[in-house]
């Protein structure tokens, strides 16, 4: 597969498969947002230094801005549009966000709560300073970052305890 | 999907921010969550230039690498050759524009504007643009055109031994009693120079936008804070009548000020898409966003103060400068805080401008009150130290109890009370008064205090309501929430004047074809919104109970009621007898669509043209010193740093801030507001700062990886406390400003606490480590 | 962006081979090459993506050390428990660089691999002379903006800071770059700019790094990283150090003792003068702190980064007290 103008590639998205034909330079970003028309994922800086892109690959969060479409083939990718469940029920920390204000423009949201979701699970949530750190590559310039810490702990307590009676 | 289709949980919300007694967190002063809330957190909100459309092409700006001199050719061949190009845009070739009027309503000289320049006066500006078929083909042609220059020597910044001592601004001038004669006669006297950089408002969302015209038509997808101003704008560059402008910007991803104009950037995009007869989106890169638009111009000022022994100013004589542009007028009014904030018998402020090789600066959050409120709250600080009494006290001493400039008393003025409280909060009476007293291992600890000002910026509004068919109630106003909360105060207020839930209440805003509505800029937006929200919906409720008690079809027809109750929903008579049908059941039965009505607080008097120049530019504005009153929000914060007393680096650990917003029509939403202020004050004090290869006249720092912005690490817990009460005289309902009012003074009390902490004065912003170390 | 060809490599050997190519450029994490790209500072005929490369992500920890396969990602090693009470420096300079998100994406390898973020190298629209770029068109850094700038291993032709917060901590514990079968000490992989800034590293065209290794030692497990920087997070070192301790059987007296800089050299660099200083010294303050001057033997400063001169020493006087004083 070597090609510099457009390319065949598929892309797994919030459950869902997408083909596309993209240029082998086109960003997972530009291709969420200008190819498919996922435009939960925000352009703060397309830089890699602000955090607005950030998705899960596999699980993991990561920046769609320094990642290239081609790149994303063959893993999951979830957005903020894939964060919810199917009916509708807000995940743990999309509500928390709402309950605690923790946002203002929301422009950064989509990629502050894909960050917290990933930053509890990774167990990176355990006291607010911890948050404050494990939460830092996501920049807001409301400044709702002491709402963001509220929601985070408010979330891990929530999945903590959600984990517990499952168990 | 729209944020009403996915209303999801905030009932939920609802009921567990019940609060401040007997409030409801729907009507007006309740803590009622986000409405557009949903929207946002599930990424159903789609932003301006986030509109998909057919045939949208991509431009791409390229900007000049010189801060002055001369274009001396574009070779464009490269880039015209290269795949997917459809237009390379240069000064050659665009088409001409007219120069439009400015938001102070000044008429435009009759000289076509050009917004890609041959004449380079500062460097990132906009030379030439390229428009392709995908964005990745627009970035890579714009690096390939060749710009070849004739440079000439640039002033860098204030500093720069070309720059001079600027132009006198005479409308700054502000002078009473003989400030110069009782300063030097004053027993104690402090003098000193206080600094502030270029600083940039970097909201999260790049500029950009989206323009297509059908026909003579133009549709413009823009985050805006002023879509009439905007839209006139675009309408006198292309004379096309006002009317044939549509601005939409459904949400914002913040402002600060840098979001009320139509910018160069638009004139380039909005002609691409006229040449091609296409649309075409173009969005600003974020280094683009430090030059395609100005920041907080650099400031200087220096602040005298002669006082008694006791601390009592006798004179404040201030001198300030800011840096403008070669071609355009910023003025950033450096005497707003220093001439209100204490009483003193004599005064004199007297400012310049400095013309550099920049582009033009300008609005960044409270702009005048932010960097004024450094000098002379530092200053009175310094004061403090010399004549040995305690910040706090010496502030108190000084204390204003009416306006000294105008000699006008405040409408409301709640410092005194806020130094109270916020003192009590931070337990400041614990603090010892030296310097370097408190540590914590390697870290001193201090704390310092500092009072911050806004004024009440009064404007009128007009908004439509609509009860429709269903019961639900519509509000429309081509105002915007860039979130402050708009959306979710407008909807409390129609809720509570018609009687309805808020959840019930749908609010339209970012649209310029909704009813007109001026700049949202200055903290006027909720009380002028509010106010013209709460005449529409009352009209609307008269024009329904009217109907339900006159209307031969109505079920209340029979009763002959003088009024009728309307709650829930609901309607009934006020002693609870005969019916009581739902708002539907009622507009079903009269077989009324809907009702609509239009509110306004405008004056009677008004003209059709005095409401064009009321939503277009800023001439209609109320000063806020207009009548009996002088009008202002006001704020004390009490801030606690720890400074590693090796590496120099500052940490705020504690914030206490007690606000005077007058009534909160959404406490929960102002909390946020302030904070959010404050945040950017700490980044401000600590960490922002544009800066210049002097050799270059160039910013280097054009990204959110070196213009350091705070991240939620910088930032401790932040308690903020309302002690305002409701200003009639400021707005209908009450309230004073709340978004520019928090970043005041936040600053100067860093400053201070620094001093406390270590023994040393910065003057300069922001407080890095080599400053310390 | 430049227009480029995407290529999967499924082995590597295949990778070194497309490495060989003119113009190719491997693609791992994509934190450096996607954003220099995007800067038009790399201009990739041909990206290798070796991301998929199934086998090379692994840590391996026994008595004689760590090896850490090229591809793990700087998150995975970070809170890795084995590195994390072994190689505490290792761990602490891995999670106080960049964002999650950056470590979650960047691997070892190219981490290793790092660019400057000298402003003047990043913008080459503006500033066409960088000598990093384009050998011999001069140091447009020189004379500008040089709060960032380094002190220590400079040059005529180079002044830029190199960034990395994981490469002091290698350097500081001796830690060898697998090239394949070629290994190289990490303190030999970084060169110094001299006249030839645009040669940073020891590896050849067609060479892949596939791993690094860290030798055991008890100055490694007994070590920290400590970062200063303006902002408490996601920023770049004002100055750091890495430091490791071995204390005789008194638990006083120093036996070993290894020190890195970062944030102000134009590589990761060693400090072994402070080390030899106080190698049979009792850790006490005064004594730290005064060898730790010997951390900026050499430095020359340009204007705005003098401050590194003061604050350096101080970092790794810090560092030594704070990881000597832990029980």
């Amino acid at each position: 597969m070597t090609s510099k103008t457009r390319i065949p590639i598929q892309l797994q998205i919030n459950g869902h498969r997408h083909e596309l034909e993209v240029e082998p330079r086109v960003t997972l970003l530009d291709a969420l947002r200008d190819h498919l028309g996922l435009t939960g994922t925000k352009k703060g800086c397309d830089q890699g230094q602000c955090g607005a892109c950030t998705v899960h690959i596999d699980g993991q969060r990561v920046l769609a801005c320094l990642t290239l479409a081609a790149q994303a083939q063959g893993r999951a990718v979830t957005s903020i549009e894939g964060l919810a469940d199917g009916d509708g029920t807000l995940h743990a920390v999309q509500a928390a966000f709402l309950e605690q204000d923790a946002f203002q423009c929301g422009y950064c949201t989509p990629g502050q709560i894909m960050s917290a979701v990933a930053c509890i699970r990774e167990g990176h949530a355990g006291s607010d300073d911890e948050i404050r750190e494990y939460m830092a590559g996501n920049l807001c310039r409301c400044g709702a970052y002491p709402h963001i810490v509220a929601a985070v702990r408010q979330a891990a307590l929530e999945v903590a305890s959600s984990m517990e009676t499952a168990s | 999907m729209t944020v009403h289709e996915i209303r999801t949980r905030q009932s939920e919300s609802k009921r567990g921010d019940a609060s401040d007694g007997a409030i409801f967190a729907e009507a007006v002063g309740g803590r009622l969550s986000r409405v557009d809330g949903p929207a946002k957190i599930t990424g159903a909100a789609k932003y301006a230039v986030e509109q998909q459309l057919e045939g949208l092409s991509h431009a791409v700006l390229v900007e000049s690498t010189i801060a002055a001199g001369k274009v001396r050719s574009i070779d464009t061949a490269a880039a015209e050759s290269a795949p997917g190009v459809l237009l390379v845009l240069t000064p050659d070739n665009v088409l001409r524009l007219n120069t439009a009027t400015d938001w102070l309503g000044t008429p435009p000289p009759d000289v076509p504007y050009c917004p890609l320049a041959r004449d380079i006066t500062f460097s990132g500006q906009h030379v030439a643009a390229v428009v392709a078929e995908s964005f990745e083909q627009a970035v890579a042609a714009a690096a390939l055109v060749k710009v070849s220059y004739d440079e000439t020597p640039a002033i860098v910044d204030l500093d720069d031994p070309k720059a001079g001592d600027g132009i006198p601004v005479d409308t700054m001038t502000k002078e009473w009693g003989d400030a110069q004669a009782a300063f030097t006669a004053a027993p104690v006297r402090i003098c000193a120079a206080y600094n502030t950089p270029r600083e940039y408002q970097a909201p999260m969302e790049p500029h950009g936008l989206i323009a297509h015209w059908q026909g003579d038509r133009l549709t413009v997808w823009e985050p805006s804070q002023w879509l009439d101003g905007m839209a006139r704008t675009y309408a006198e560059w292309f004379g096309v009548p006002f009317e044939n402008v549509r601005l939409v910007s459904p949400y914002i991803g913040g402002g600060f000020g840098s979001k009320a104009f139509a910018y160069g950037y638009g004139a380039v995009a909005a002609m691409a898409a006229k040449m091609l007869g296409r649309p075409v989106k173009l969005a600003v890169t974020r280094p683009q966003t430090f030059t395609a638009y100005g920041g907080r111009a650099a400031t200087r000022q220096t602040v005298a103060l002669g006082a008694d022994a006791e601390g009592r100013i006798q004179s404040i004589v201030h001198r300030g400068v800011n840096e403008t542009s070669v071609d355009g007028m910023w003025v950033e009014p450096l005497g707003s805080v220093t001439s209100i904030m204490y009483a003193t018998p004599n005064f004199s402020s007297r400012q310049n401008v400095v013309r550099v090789n920049t582009v033009v600066p300008g609005a960044l959050r409270a702009p005048g009150e932010n960097p004024s409120a450094f000098g002379i709250e530092s200053a009175i600080d310094e004061l403090a130290y010399e004549v040995g009494i305690d910040p706090l006290e010496i502030r108190l001493r000084n204390y204003a109890e009416q306006d000294p400039e105008v000699k006008k008393p405040w409408s409301t003025r709640q410092l005194r009370e806020a130094f109270a409280v916020g003192a009590a909060a931070f337990g400041w009476s614990k603090r010892p008064r030296e310097p370097r007293s408190m540590r914590d291992g390697n870290q001193l600890i201090g704390w310092g205090v500092a009072a911050g000002t806004y004024p009440v910026r009064r404007a009128y509004g007009e908004a439509m309501v609509r009860i429709l068919t269903d019961g639900s109630v519509e509000v429309e106003s081509s105002s915007i929430d860039m979130g402050q909360g708009t959306y979710t105060i407008l909807a409390q207020t129609a809720a509570e004047v018609v009687g309805v839930p808020a959840e019930n209440v749908v609010v339209k805003l970012g649209d310029s074809r909704y009813a007109r509505a001026g700049v949202t800029g200055g903290s006027r937006l909720a009380g002028v919104m509010t106010g013209a929200v709460h005449k529409a919906a009352t009209a609307a409720l008269d024009e329904l109970v009217g109907l339900a008690i006159s209307d031969p079809n109505s079920p209340f027809h029979a009763l002959q009621a003088n009024t009728l109750v309307v709650s829930e929903g609901r309607i009934r008579s006020p002693r609870g007898d005969g019916p009581d049908v739902s708002i539907a059941e009622l507009l079903g039965s009269v077989g009324r669509e809907q009702i609509e009505a239009m509110g306004d607080t405008t004056p009677a008097t008004w003209t059709a043209e005095d409401r064009y120049k009321n939503n277009t530019t800023i001439t209609m504005a109320l000063p806020h010193t207009e009548g009996d009153y002088s009008r202002h929000s006001w704020c004390a914060h009490f801030i606690e740093v720890r400074v590693d007393e090796d590496f120099g680096t500052v940490r705020v650990s504690r914030v206490v801030s007690a606000l005077d917003s007058g009534r909160l029509y959404n406490p929960k939403l102002a909390e946020s507001q302030w904070k959010g202020g404050i945040i950017m004050g700490i980044g401000q004090a600590l960490l922002e700062e544009g800066i210049v290869d002097r050799r270059h006249g160039r910013i280097v720092n054009n990204n959110l990886a070196d213009y350091l912005i705070a991240t939620n690490a910088d930032i401790p817990d932040i308690e903020v406390i309302s002690v305002g009460i409701p200003d009639l005289h400021s707005s209908l309902l009450g309230g004073k400003g709340v978004g520019e009012l928090g970043i005041v003074g936040v600053a100067p009390a860093i400053a201070n606490a620094v001093f406390h902490a270590t023994g040393k004065r910065v003057r300069d912003l922001p407080i890095t480590l080599e400053k310390l170390i | 962006m430049r227009d480029f060809s995407y290529l999967r490599a499924n082995s590597v050997d295949a990778a070194c081979q497309a490495a060989a190519l003119p113009g190719a450029m491997l693609l791992a994490g994509g934190t450096t090459l996607i954003d220099l790209a995007k800067c038009g500072v790399t201009e990739p005929e041909t990206v290798v993506d070796i991301s998929h490369l199934k086998g090379l992500d692994t840590i391996t920890v026994d008595d004689r050390g760590v090896t850490i396969g090229a591809l793990a990602r700087m998150s995975s090693v970070a809170d890795h428990a084995e590195i994390k009470s072994r190689f505490p420096a290792v761990s602490e300079a891995l999670w106080q660089a960049a964002s999650a998100q950056l470590r979650n994406m960047a691997t070892i390898g190219g981490n290793l691999m790092q660019r400057t973020r000298c402003p003047y190298f990043r913008d080459p629209a503006n500033f066409p002379a960088c000598n990093k770029r384009t050998p011999g068109s001069g140091c447009s850094a020189i004379g500008g903006v040089t709060r960032g700038h380094a002190v220590l291993g400079t040059s005529e032709a180079c002044i830029a800071t190199y960034p990395g917060d994981l490469a002091t901590a290698l350097v500081a514990f001796d830690a060898t770059v697998h090239l394949g079968d070629r290994q190289v000490a990490a303190d030999d992989f970084f060169l110094l700019p001299g006249a030839t800034p645009h040669r940073e590293h020891a590896i050849e065209p067609g060479e892949v790094i596939t791993a690094i290794s860290i030798p055991a030692s008890a100055a490694a497990g007994r070590s920290t990283y400590l970062k200063v920087r303006d902002r408490q997070s996601y920023e770049f070192a004002a100055a750091s150090a890495a430091v490791g301790i071995e204390f005789e059987a008194d638990g006083r007296t120093i036996r070993d003792l290894r020190v890195a800089l970062g944030g102000v050299a134009t590589k990761p660099w060693r400090a072994r003068a402070v080390e030899e200083a106080l190698k049979g010294k009792l850790l006490e303050a005064d004594i730290v702190k005064q060898a730790s001057l010997l951390a900026i033997e050499g430095a020359v400063d340009h204007g705005a980064n003098h401050y590194k001169i003061e604050l350096a020493p101080r970092v790794v006087a810090r560092a030594i007290l704070k990881v000597g004083e832990t029980a």
